[in-house]
């Protein structure tokens, strides 16, 4: 296993909000083929860092950011980068479940239709893989051709884990994933998080501190738009070295 | 202080409504089915001859009824794409700055009195047809269709802007995240998923077009005859029951038809209408899925 | 690359689209502008026609249109306001509320020449009212009806809940409730939806030509049973009916203009109105 490769090299990431300064000089190092969770409370900068890790932040006209995050050896916020390629390598999980109104198999062939994949062969290919990959398969290979809508929850999220693999990306970024979902279906997307890094690199962003304690390798921490601390997992939550960790991983705030 | 009695009275007031649709139809019904007694109704609405002067009258509505639909088709042909197009533009293209200019002009656009648009149909674009197209009159079928279309592109066009609004944020998140170009998740996310709303912003501009008086009364031409070309001027029900209406003696047998032809419109207008809610209510029910 | 080629010609024929509307819009707007206003004078606007209507001013279809919009107003905006209430306050769910509601969404529909053939038979004839002031007035209030009950209900059913539970909390009844604290904090919203439909009223032309609209009135009507000139009326007859029709287009564009001023003019206070108070409610 190759684990100690780098899949994103975060340098002195600044965004602001207009005049809100969100995140303040972030730098870390995700390794490739592991899970990586985010965690501090709510508004400390989290999920807008993940976002920037596929320009998801393009969208706000009022966001600025400046620094870098190279991925494959190159500045993913450089002039003339594509950010379609990247959306494509770097694929992202909501923290609602948002399945298009389609049916199933066309979600998960959304991806590999728009980059160009017409075969009816290899689309049935990567749908089916994809539904594997996200432990689904069992459950609806007998109605890829019912709407989405109609599964439930946990469903709902896997089957957006399926379709976001299924442009097979290099790291899969997850927003609370979990958080609109019963402890069952939890119990499941985390169960998936740890068999999705043996392919992909996954970051995930939670507000639930087992969850991060279960199944991640590394942690980091955030509070109001400072990255405090970061480092595995096992030692984040049983030496932590800054004190603001030790207080929130006991529950003192947040 | 009895608190039961705002509650009748407010409850009672509320039947108004009812009461004015009770009567509307009923006065058209009373007006308009005595024309049945003189003329068939399969003369009434097939037969191409309207000359409700003469003696006897002939009383044939198939121009009238042609004309009403010919201004409606070709006029959504002209409005509907464009609205839609506006409407795509206005929520998912536009900057903030341009969307907080152009939302409130289009609304405003959508209280320009129809009299006015018939107006420049008469001063301006026919004589401008005329001469373009070595025409006898420019008041024809284009003309009051281009105008009818101007008269609907804002109700169509802020609909579908509501529509295309309705569609949740996270659908496009997932698209752009999924490395969707913007076209790409319009064209086979945000559209798909807003289409039952556009089907009724269409079918509402439609309904407002059938019914239309002065756009038609103004610059249609008011010839009761079938139109071959879009040159060819025509007049439609409303234009007829408008221009008609103020010389008829009451009672009349043409008095009779033209409220007829006003319980045609009705009839169309409702449906219309009755369509487009049976679709919105489907289309809620999607989303509810 | 050719994904990003469409995106971007896509987004070319949205902007040129957009652009092509607001260029037209302006140039019709600068046109009629142009011709109107040298028609315009203090003269044109206080003095009543003259000379067959080919001289004079058009004050009286002014205040006319002024009169006509006050009597729909009348009736509109209380039986509007009261229905809305019915709706957001005291509906129950049954036959009735959904036969009401079906009502005023078919109503909103109908085309107005059809509400033109319904006030000439219930007011002038059946009513004996005859055509005048009251009659069209009616009319208008009818096809104004359904605007100002959806503007109406909109407004009560966005008053927040807590207001009506702090209310009652502390013992008023709910009659009490509505009229002490919904109405009040909805009011401001009703206006505006209530203003927006004077500038739909004051434009409309096909329900008032047989119920109460003049082809011409030497004086201002004094009672609510005498004929009205109207602007849209106004503007019809002199361009389709008059027997100097070519002679009297600088009267014509005038009466554009100012009627387009009134409706416009009306219509703006209402939309800029209505999202100053969304804003306030953000």
């Amino acid at each position: 296993m190759a684990k100690d490769i780098t899949a994103i090299e975060v340098t002195d990431l600044n965004l602001n909000y207009g005049t809100t300064h969100t995140l303040k000089n972030i730098s870390m190092r995700i390794k490739s083929h592991s899970v990586t969770a985010f965690i501090g409370p709510s508004g400390c900068g989290k999920s807008t860092f993940l976002r920037c890790l596929n320009r998801m932040n393009d969208f706000i006209p009022s966001a600025s950011v400046s620094g870098s995050v190279m991925i494959d050896g190159r500045d993913i916020y450089a002039p003339g980068v594509d950010v379609i390629e990247l959306r494509k390598k770097v694929g992202m999980v909501f923290q609602k479940p948002n399945p298009f109104p389609m049916s199933i198999y066309d979600n998960v062939a959304f991806g590999p239709r728009i980059h160009g994949v017409k075969d009816r062969t290899i689309l049935d290919g990567v749908v089916e893989s994809s539904l594997r990959g996200s432990a689904l398969w069992d459950e609806v290979k007998d109605k890829l051709h019912s709407p989405a809508n109609g599964l439930s929850g946990g469903q709902q999220q896997r089957l957006c884990i399926a379709r976001t693999i299924a442009t097979e990306p290099e790291v899969v970024l997850m927003d609370e994933p979990t958080s609109a979902l019963d402890p069952m279906a939890t119990a499941k997307i985390e169960e998936l998080c740890r068999q999705l890094k043996e392919k992909y690199t996954v970051v995930i962003v939670t507000h639930n501190m087992q969850q991060a304690a279960r199944i991640s390798d590394d942690t980091a921490f955030f509070l109001m738009g400072d990255l405090i601390e970061f480092g595995p997992t096992d030692r984040i939550f049983t030496s932590p070295e800054d004190k603001k960790t030790g207080d929130y991983i006991t529950g003192r705030f947040g | 202080m009895n608190e039961k009695t705002p509650g009748a009275v407010i409850t009672a007031i509320a039947s108004v409504s009812l009461v004015i649709m009770v009567f509307l139809l009923y006065f058209l019904l009373q007006e308009g089915l005595p024309a049945l007694r003189e003329v068939s109704i399969r003369e009434l609405i097939l037969g191409f001859d309207w000359y409700p002067t003469e003696e006897p009258p002939a009383l044939g509505m198939a121009p009238l009824i042609v004309g009403s639909l010919s201004v409606t088709a070709l006029s959504a042909l002209i409005a509907i794409p464009l609205s839609i197009a506006i409407a795509v533009f206005l929520s998912e293209v536009a900057p903030t700055w341009v969307q907080e200019v152009l939302k409130p002009a289009l609304e405003l656009l959508g209280f320009l009195p129809s009299i006015v648009l018939g107006f420049l149909g008469m001063v301006v674009l026919a004589p401008w047809l005329q001469e373009s197209f070595d025409l006898l009159s420019g008041l024809n079928l284009l003309n009051a269709s281009v105008l009818m279309g101007a008269m609907i592109i804002p109700i169509v066009a802020s609909l579908a802007e509501e529509s295309f609004q309705a569609v949740p944020r996270e659908l496009r998140d997932a698209s752009f995240a999924l490395g969707a170009t913007r076209w790409e998740t319009i064209r086979k996310v945000v559209f798909p998923a807003a289409l039952p709303g556009l089907l009724s912003a269409s079918l509402l501009g439609i309904m407002r077009a059938l019914g239309e008086t002065m756009v038609v009364l103004m610059a249609a031409g008011g010839a009761a005859l079938v139109p071959v070309s879009i040159f060819d001027p025509v007049r439609p029900l409303t234009s007829a029951i408008a221009a008609e209406m103020g010389e008829t003696p009451v009672g009349s047998t043409h008095y009779h038809a033209l409220f007829f032809a006003g319980l045609i419109l009705l009839a169309m207008t409702l449906g219309i209408n009755l369509i487009s809610m049976w679709i919105e209510k489907k289309g809620k029910e999607r989303w509810m899925a | 690359m050719s994904r990003k080629y469409v995106d971007r010609l896509a987004s070319a024929v949205l902007w040129t689209s957009a652009a092509t509307l607001v260029i037209v819009l302006l140039s019709v707007m600068a046109y009629i502008l142009a011709n109107g206003a040298e028609a315009i004078s203090w003269e044109f606007l206080t003095q009543p026609p003259r000379d067959s209507m080919t001289k004079g001013g058009i004050s009286t279809p002014i205040i006319g249109t002024f009169q006509l919009v006050l009597v729909s107003m009348t009736f509109a905006v209380p039986v509007g306001i009261a229905t809305g209430i019915f709706f957001a306050e005291y509906a129950s769910a049954g036959i009735f509320t959904t036969m009401l509601r079906l009502c005023v969404r078919c109503l909103a529909g109908v085309p107005s020449v059809v509400y033109g053939l319904f006030g000439l038979s219930l007011f002038v004839i059946f009513l004996r009212f005859g055509s005048c002031l009251l009659s069209a007035g009616l009319t208008l209030g009818c096809l104004a009806l359904p605007l100002i009950i959806t503007a109406s209900e909109t407004a009560l059913l966005a008053v927040p809940q807590d207001f009506r539970l702090a209310s009652y909390a502390l013992g008023a009844g709910k009659w009490q409730t509505v009229k002490k604290v919904v109405l009040p904090a909805a009011m401001p919203t009703i206006l505006t939806g209530a203003i927006l439909s004077v500038g739909r009223v004051a434009g409309e032309t096909a329900p008032i030509i047989f119920t109460g609209a003049a082809f011409f009135a030497p004086n201002v009507a004094k009672s609510l049973f005498q004929e009205v000139m109207a602007l849209p009326y106004h503007i019809m007859v002199l361009a389709t009916a008059g027997t100097h029709i070519e002679q009297t287009r600088p009267i014509q564009y005038g009466t554009v203009l100012v009627l387009l001023m009134v409706v416009m003019g009306v219509s703006s206070v209402g939309i800029i109105a209505r999202a100053r108070l969304r804003r306030k409610r953000k």
